[in-house]
């Protein structure tokens, strides 16, 4: 199997590394960079947990393969709160109880948080929509679309 | 896991054409979410995969009145969401991007992955039919191949060994002209179409339908043509449509819906979409 | 003063900074030295004897440190009945059932060990549906069943498929069907289904050479997992220690044992090095547990004034091949057969049936969601024959306070008000109001309702415990044997201790890993007893604490220990607060002015047993099996488009009696989260075999779970606190409930809608559309 020397930054880091072809990103986080926040409940892509941002559009990790992050940059859910400040979502998903055992957490508020840079001002629908990818099986979903709800008026109220 | 392989990653149309045709066993693909995942399966393990993403070339989109839309091979459906000009004028081919998995599949997910995929579920397959697109195909010999003969069999495609998709092409639709596509799963949340049905509408004498996930490949109803190209009541072609749709689809008896209720709900959103696009109450 | 006061109050988890951030560790995260990965060979066959296997080719390849056979280890472990071997023994069960393991360095090599290795099989008869299981002649999925242990109210019958037969006698049926004016009989099913938690299944396992054993495991009970591992390897308890980091859920599908024996016993082959074993998404569904598939009859005598006079159950659980936890569901569903309701006459056979699927276990509900989906239809069903509202004919039979259950227990004055949540859920459904049913683009819209109830399914005998312990700076650290996977009952219980010790709630912190070396005890984290039974316990350690360091301050303060207050993070005279000393200051110890010390650090420590629980008469099934009952009731209103079978969920209503919310934001999110799952259950989970047995829909592409697009237009949770005089602050368990009424709750509101009955679960599109096919419109 081919081996490939890549390089790319994760969470504003560079790392240079050797990866065989068929690692996933997900593996290549998870595994050899220690980034275990991104989680992995199918890798098939049916699930979302493993969603990290690629350039800044969220991917499900589990179906992008490591030599093809080569050169980019990736985001995964540890790189998100900043000197220990938790981002508007991140706050939401804690204050509305959006949060039950955690594992899908991290994925979903990888979508969250950049799906409210697109689109600031979101409809009920649309945060249903864009959270689509993503399975919770313990909180039924509604509290976490009012956290995201919440979190886009948190961050409105701050831009303006 | 996903089974070995060696990974290649062209930089030109050239170059790839020249792997594909000298690599054991090779395949191209884009997003990889088809293809991984029957890799990871073991139910295909090619050798050697080459991937098209660096080819700068597959990754545009382009618009001209007179020679239509062009969509690079690797253009995902997220781009295609995010045009202007498919929203507008190509809105079926849009509506199917939005129905196609869920926002973040679709960052990867491509339309020259969808198409070469040839899964009878195909979601842009319906839109690309009524639209009479057209596939440029790479290869040591380049060619083009009307959609209408692309898909041959489930997961199978008029692709030769060592060809690949360079790009989609659509004419341009009259003006006045409008389309949509209506994708009917199992639950309200993503799911793979149990029915697809994509009807595209230039005026009452121009109507085309076709459908996914119905017949072994995509497929296009040609009788629904007919019908409206021949003269009578609107509320009458509607009726005889949705029993052309019925009669000429053989959908099978899976997991997620059985031969009656595809067949039966390929009626009520063809009729439903005739209805709305035809503005019938 | 501040006020302290934080039960009740709307506190955010305390692991929530951990999750959100992606800190927080699951077993699958950890990392160690030497670690192999295992990889299964599972069977392809539902029933078949193992002729003949070759490992010899897995075991050449470098790399690979242990291949397993179930030759190897004919150990059998289990619960309530010890029928399950770690790999196939001699013969397989279900399709998917692992019959070899492999031990490699990387998951890769584990993989393609795994492919190299050959078994001859010769395929069996076999048996899936229970019904033909419990034939004559039925091929038999246990030969052995006499030989198995089981727990002592549990009660196989060797020579067939039944692994336990449940039996209630109440009063006499037969007369009671004679008082009947009609006899309403239907049958109702349910398929098997998942749990479908996020966290897979994942245990890593190390047998030192010196015999000790070290797991980590994703279980939802760390003492059960130990003492499990201790009888059924023979080794003795203080050589294991079983730790749980955090719990991607479990809903019980992580209760008792899973496959934590087998990554030891490959470690111990592998020479001592850890073995971790992480099951794919299609291993959940295929290999490790599932929720068992139900067939109910019930046959109801009433009088036309609404009294039920009579009812005879039959339910029979499909177990699957293996039986360990679904011949306690078979109970617990037994004594709780009737539902919440007053039923004088009642005659009840739950049975647990082997079949040649994938094994049952625990899932939020334990039975009940499965048994109510019958009896909530039912009561529906015998309300339209006798012409009777169905809200009305349920207040009627409704089982009040000093009505009696169907094992003989005479329902105390504070268990609760199942008629209060009836009439909450009504109100909020619109009942009784006149209402448009066809909307103007033809959907038809309706309401339906349910009651519900459920008691801790457990032995009588089980104890839980909790230590709190008060740090040098006056901090206090709560350790718990409970495990928490989501639910939050670690934080309701953090609010308790500050409660209750009159400190800010930041100076409480709950022991994060669960160990079984360091932890107190607790029986397992299910049946929605955490609350209950460790909360009582939490609260007893607080008391504990709190006369320990009353014992402190009133040697150094030279008053008695019972003028003593604490508050504030001091322990001072109640009359004369300038009296006072820090917490933090007698932490260690007490310091007298003179510089001597005295007592000691200080540590409170708390336990409680389930209190006056008894065995059921194994003919009758009379006695007291109930630690306390938690009644609900849920509504549902339902738009239906009749002619593609679309089914719009407008809105679920669910009424608890919880007698006290500890925390209501928690709560709430256990109420939206139990009715989507039970949601699932209602109109679109199904495991879907081909005639061999095999799971065609083994991935979450083909096996459908909720969605956010899926969920109901809106909640409505109405919480009811009629508080019960022996639990912490009065609080019930709801874990499980919200999931339990509601399959009925929205069959009946369709059936209000349209006029069709559903009597099989799931009500999905199709069948939706099927049932109203060639219906009126
Ligand atoms: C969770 C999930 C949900 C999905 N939901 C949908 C859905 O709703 N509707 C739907 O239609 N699909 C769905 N899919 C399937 C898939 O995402 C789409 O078909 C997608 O468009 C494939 O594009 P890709 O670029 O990822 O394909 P790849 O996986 O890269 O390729 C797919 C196949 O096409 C071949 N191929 C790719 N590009 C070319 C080319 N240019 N020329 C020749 N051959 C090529 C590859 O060799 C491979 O055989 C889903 C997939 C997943 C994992
Ligand atoms: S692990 Fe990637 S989508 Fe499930
Ligand atoms: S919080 Fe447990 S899966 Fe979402």
């Amino acid at each position: 199997m081919s081996k490939h020397r890549i390089s790319l930054k994760v969470n504003g880091r560079l790392h240079e590394l050797e990866v065989e072809a068929n690692k996933t990103l997900l593996r290549l986080l998870r595994e050899d960079l220690g980034l275990t926040g991104t989680k992995c409940a199918c890798e098939r892509g049916d699930c979302g947990l493993c969603t990290v941002w690629l350039d800044g559009k969220p991917v499900k990790s589990c179906l992008v393969l490591a030599v093809e992050a080569d050169g980019h940059e990736i985001t995964t859910i540890e790189g998100l709160a900043r000197d220990g400040k938790l981002t508007p979502v991140q706050q939401k998903f804690v204050e509305h109880g959006a949060v039950q055992c955690g594992f899908c957490t991290p994925g979903m508020i990888m979508v969250a948080e950049a799906f409210l840079r697109e689109n600031p001002n979101p409809t009920e629908e649309e945060v249903k929509e864009a959270l689509g990818g993503v399975l919770c099986r313990c909180t039924g979903y509604r509290q976490i679309i009012d956290a995201v709800l919440d979190a886009a008026k948190e961050m409105r109220k701050a831009s303006t | 896991m996903i089974p070995k392989f060696d990974y290649h990653a062209p930089t030109t149309i050239d170059e790839a054409v020249e792997l594909l045709n000298t690599l054991e066993d090779a395949r191209v693909f884009a997003g990889g979410t088809d293809l991984f995942v029957l890799m990871r399966d073991r139910l295909v393990r090619p050798k050697n995969l080459i991937d098209l993403k660096q080819i700068s070339e597959l990754q545009q989109i382009s618009f001209d009145e007179r020679n239509g839309l062009r969509i690079g091979a690797a253009v995902t459906f997220a781009e295609i969401l995010r045009s202007e000009v498919v929203k507008d004028r190509f809105r079926v081919l849009w509506d199917a991007a939005s129905v196609l998995a869920d926002p973040v599949l679709r960052n990867r997910a491509t339309i020259g992955g969808n198409i070469c995929n040839a899964s009878p579920a195909a979601d842009s397959a319906p839109a690309l039919l009524v639209l009479d697109a057209v596939v440029e195909v790479a290869g040591e010999r380049p060619r083009e191949i009307p959609i209408g003969e692309f898909f041959t069999g489930v997961k199978r495609t008029a692709l030769k060994p060592g060809e690949f998709v360079r790009a989609v092409r659509i004419p341009t639709p009259p003006p006045g002209s409008k389309g949509r596509y209506y994708k009917w799963g199992r639950t309200r949340g993503e799911d793979l179409a149990i029915v697809g049905v994509a009807i595209q509408v230039n005026g009452e004498k121009d109507v085309r339908v076709a459908l996914s996930s119905v017949y072994k490949t995509p497929i296009r109803i040609g009788a629904v043509e007919k019908i409206f190209k021949e003269g009578g009541p609107v509320e009458e072609k509607i009726k005889r449509a949705v029993e052309a749709v019925r009669s000429n689809i053989s959908p099978i008896t899976d997991v997620r819906g059985s031969k009656e209720y595809r067949v039966h709900m390929a009626g009520v959103l063809t009729e439903r979409g005739l209805r709305e696009l035809l503005e019938v109450k | 003063m501040p006020e302290y006061s934080y039960v009740g109050k709307e506190v955010p988890r305390l692991d929530a900074v951990e999750k959100v951030t992606g800190a927080a560790l699951y077993t699958a995260d950890l990392k160690f030295q030497g670690l192999l990965y295992a990889r299964l060979l599972k069977s392809p066959y539902a029933h078949a004897k193992i002729v003949r296997i070759d490992t010899s080719k897995a075991e050449r390849l470098p790399g690979v440190h242990a291949v397993l056979t179930g030759e190897e280890i004919p150990y059998r472990f289990g619960i309530y009945m010890s029928d399950k071997y770690m790999l196939a023994y001699k013969k397989t069960r279900y399709v998917g059932e692992p019959v070899v393991a492999v031990a490699a360095e990387s998951e890769e090599l584990a993989e393609e060990a795994a492919e190299l290795i050959e078994v001859e099989y010769e395929e069996l008869p076999a048996v899936f549906d229970p019904r033909e299981a419990l034939k004559e002649g039925a091929p038999l999925v246990h030969e052995g069943l006499d030989e198995y242990l089981h727990a002592p109210f549990i009660f196989p019958k060797a020579g067939t498929n039944i692994a336990n037969h449940f039996k209630l006698r109440k009063g006499d049926v037969e007369k009671g069907f004679k008082e009947a004016d009609v006899i309403v009989e239907n049958e109702f099913t349910q398929p098997m289904v998942q749990n479908v938690q996020m966290e897979p299944h994942v245990s890593i396992g190390q047998w030192h050479p010196n015999g000790r054993i070290d797991v980590w495991t994703s279980a939802q009970s760390p003492f059960a997992v130990r003492y499990l591992l201790s009888v059924g390897l023979g080794v003795p308890l203080h050589r294991i220690t079983v730790r749980v980091p955090f719990l991607g859920g479990g809903f019980g599908g992580k209760a008792g044992l899973h496959w934590e024996p087998l990554v030891v016993l490959l470690s111990r082959k592998a020479g001592g090095r850890p073995v971790k074993l992480l099951m794919t998404r299609e291993e959940e569904f295929n290999t490790a547990a599932v929720r068992q598939g139900m067939y109910a009859r019930i046959k109801t005598g009433v009088k036309r004034d609404g009294r039920i006079t009579a009812e005879e159950i039959l339910y029979i659980w499909d177990s699957g091949a293996y039986a360990d936890y679904a011949v306690n569901i078979a109970r617990a569903a037994g004594y709780s057969c009737t539902g919440p309701y007053d039923v004088p006459n009642v005659k009840c056979d739950s049975l647990t049936v082997y079949t040649n699927h994938p094994y049952g276990t625990a899932y939020r509900g334990f039975g009940h969601v499965e048994f109510h989906w019958a009896t909530e239809r039912q009561m529906d069903l015998v309300a339209r024959e006798i012409g009777m509202d169905p809200l009305e004919f349920r207040l009627k039979n409704a089982a009040l306070p000093g009505k009696v259950t169907p094992t003989g227990e005479v329902l105390a004055d504070d268990c609760g008000r199942v008629d209060q949540c009836l009439k909450a859920v009504a109100e909020e459904l619109g009942w009784g109001k006149p209402r448009e049913k066809r909307t103007e683009n033809g959907k038809l819209q309706g309401i339906g309702i349910a009651a519900l109830w459920k008691a801790p399914a457990m032995p009588s005998y089980t104890s839980s415990s909790a230590i709190v312990k008060l740090n040098e700076d006056g901090t206090v650290l709560l350790s718990l044997g409970l495990t928490e996977m989501g639910q939050g009952t670690e934080t309701a219980f953090a609010q308790m201790v500050a409660q209750e010790l009159k400190i800010p709630l930041e100076k409480v912190n709950v022991v994060r890993e669960r160990n079984t070396d360091t932890a107190p005890y607790s029986w397992q984290t299910v049946a929605s007893r955490g609350t209950f039974m460790d909360g009582n316990a939490v609260l007893r350690a607080v008391d504990d604490l709190k006369r320990k360091i009353k014992e402190t301050a009133s040697d150094l303060l030279g008053y008695p220990p019972e003028s003593i207050a604490i508050a504030d993070g001091y322990a001072f005279v109640a009359r004369e607060p300038d009296k006072r000393v820090s917490l933090a200051q007698i932490a260690t110890c007490g310091v007298l002015p003179d510089g001597r010390g005295v007592r000691g650090p200080l540590l409170g420590y708390g336990y409680y047993t389930a209190e006056g629980l008894t065995f059921l008469d194994p003919e009758t099934g009379q006695g007291r099996p109930a630690l306390m009952w938690t009644f609900g009731a849920q509504g549902a209103e339902v738009e239906v488009d009749p002619e593609t079978g679309d089914l719009r969920i407008l809105k679920v209503a669910t009424a608890l009696d919880l007698g006290k919310a500890l925390n209501p934001l928690l709560v709430k999110g256990q109420i939206y989260g139990g009715v989507v799952q039970g949601l699932g259950t209602t109109v679109m989970e199904e495991f879907i075999f081909d005639e061999k047995g095999r799971l065609l829909n083994n991935n979450l592409t083909d096996y459908k779970i909720f969605r956010t697009q899926d969920i109901p237009d809106k909640f409505v949770p109405i919480l009811i606190e009629n508080p019960q005089r022996n639990a912490p602050y009065g609080a019930r368990g709801i874990g499980e409930h919200p999931t339990i009424g509601i399959a009925a709750a929205v069959a009946n509101a369709i059936y209000d809608a349209t006029g069709v009955d559903f009597f099989d679960l799931p009500i999905t599109r199709e069948r939706l559309w099927k049932g109203l096919k060639g219906v009126k419109k």
